[in-house]
């Protein structure tokens, strides 16, 4: 075994590791996680599969399908990250538009602004 | 739509680090008989405390969201305080006070729901612009019209009037500057009738400074596109 090998496998174990230690997170979410670190493992240890794997879809080498792989991966990651970010912006949204509208003055009601009483 | 027949009009300024220069536009909105709303926008200068003593309504988010989100958070405020007609002000100096009555006459006379300030149904109004924001305008008002499907003489103007239906109807969700492009996208959706009305705008140093960069409007688009896809 290459030391490479060894170094991606020790990764992809901390990754697994970090994952659950970390983020709260469904079951489904971490099955998807295991399995890719699995995938990911096995990869690094026996590149003959990978290499099959890629002469099998037509790519030559199987660095460069995992390359396309990642890439696509990649691009899809970022579309979810993305609409998650759009979807917490509504919220903070939603909670500052009903905070300026609770506090609303008047045109009454001027002077120095200060904190409003609750009771 | 059956107005009152003393209908109150909510005029909505959204603010963002204007200090000094809102009040001034302020006064100007004084003395007519407005609701004036101010809707500071999580300002970090002065204009907050500029305001305290100021006859109007005022708003404040509590972090920066952007103008749509402004307007929007006034429109909310206006609806709940028995808005019959709200209007789409910059206090920046650029809108007239006098146009508001141009606006606002088609909607309280129930010819319209919506009534649009534009720059170019006036030549004189027209001429006034700077070449190069011409341009940029123009070619607004083209990927306006294909991407909303409603084409008018002007775009990003900001300067609107809607009656109460019709801002029942509204619901920005674009925070920034593409909630111009969503505000016709749910005015079509909606079915409320619009019309445009003729503005002047005055272009003073301070404006072209605060005011959109042409680069901007690619941002404004690619907002757009992601708000089209991510729906």
């Amino acid at each position: 075994m290459r030391p490479v090998q060894l170094i991606l496998i020790v990764m992809l174990i901390m990754v697994i590791f970090l994952y659950f230690n970390r983020l709260r997170s469904g079951i489904l979410d971490r099955v998807l996680v295991v399995a890719f670190a699995v995938a990911g493992m096995v990869m690094a240890a026996l590149p003959d599969v990978t290499m099959k794997m890629a002469a099998a879809v037509g790519v030559g080498r199987g660095a460069d399908l995992f390359m396309y792989l990642a890439l696509v991966g990649f691009g899809f990651f970022g579309l979810v990250l993305f609409s998650k970010i759009r979807s917490l912006e509504g919220t903070i949204t939603d909670l500052a538009r009903s905070v300026a509208v609770n506090n609303a003055r008047t045109p009454g009601d001027t002077g120095v602004p200060s904190r409003e009483s609750t009771d | 739509m059956q107005l009152p027949s003393n209908p109150s009009i909510f005029v909505i300024v959204p603010a963002y680090n204007e200090g000094p220069v809102l009040r001034r536009g302020l006064d100007r909105l004084l003395g007519h008989s407005y609701e004036v709303v101010v809707v500071d926008d999580g300002s970090t200068d002065s204009t907050w405390a500029l305001l305290a003593d100021a006859p109007v309504h005022r708003l404040r988010h509590p972090v920066n969201l952007g103008q749509g989100a402004a307007i929007q958070t006034g429109m909310t405020y206006a609806l709940q305080n028995g808005a019959d007609v709200i209007v789409h002000f910059d206090a920046d100096e650029q809108h007239q006070v006098g146009d508001i009555e141009v606006l606002t006459a088609p909607v309280l006379s129930g010819e319209a729901d919506v009534a649009l300030g534009s720059r170019f149904l006036r030549k004189e109004d027209a001429d006034a612009i700077p070449f190069i924001r011409r341009l940029v305008l123009r070619a607004a008002v083209v990927v306006n019209g294909l991407l909303t499907g409603v084409w008018l003489s002007d775009a990003h103007n900001g300067f609107r009037v809607l009656s109460r239906r019709a801002a029942e109807a509204i619901d920005l969700r674009e925070n920034r500057m593409a909630h111009a492009s969503e505000i016709l996208v749910q005015i079509r959706r909606a079915g409320v009738r619009y019309v445009e009305c003729p503005t002047t705008i005055i272009y003073s140093e301070y404006s072209q400074e605060k005011g959109q960069s042409g680069w901007n409007a690619i941002r404004i688009v690619i907002d757009v596109l992601l708000r089209r896809i991510f729906r």
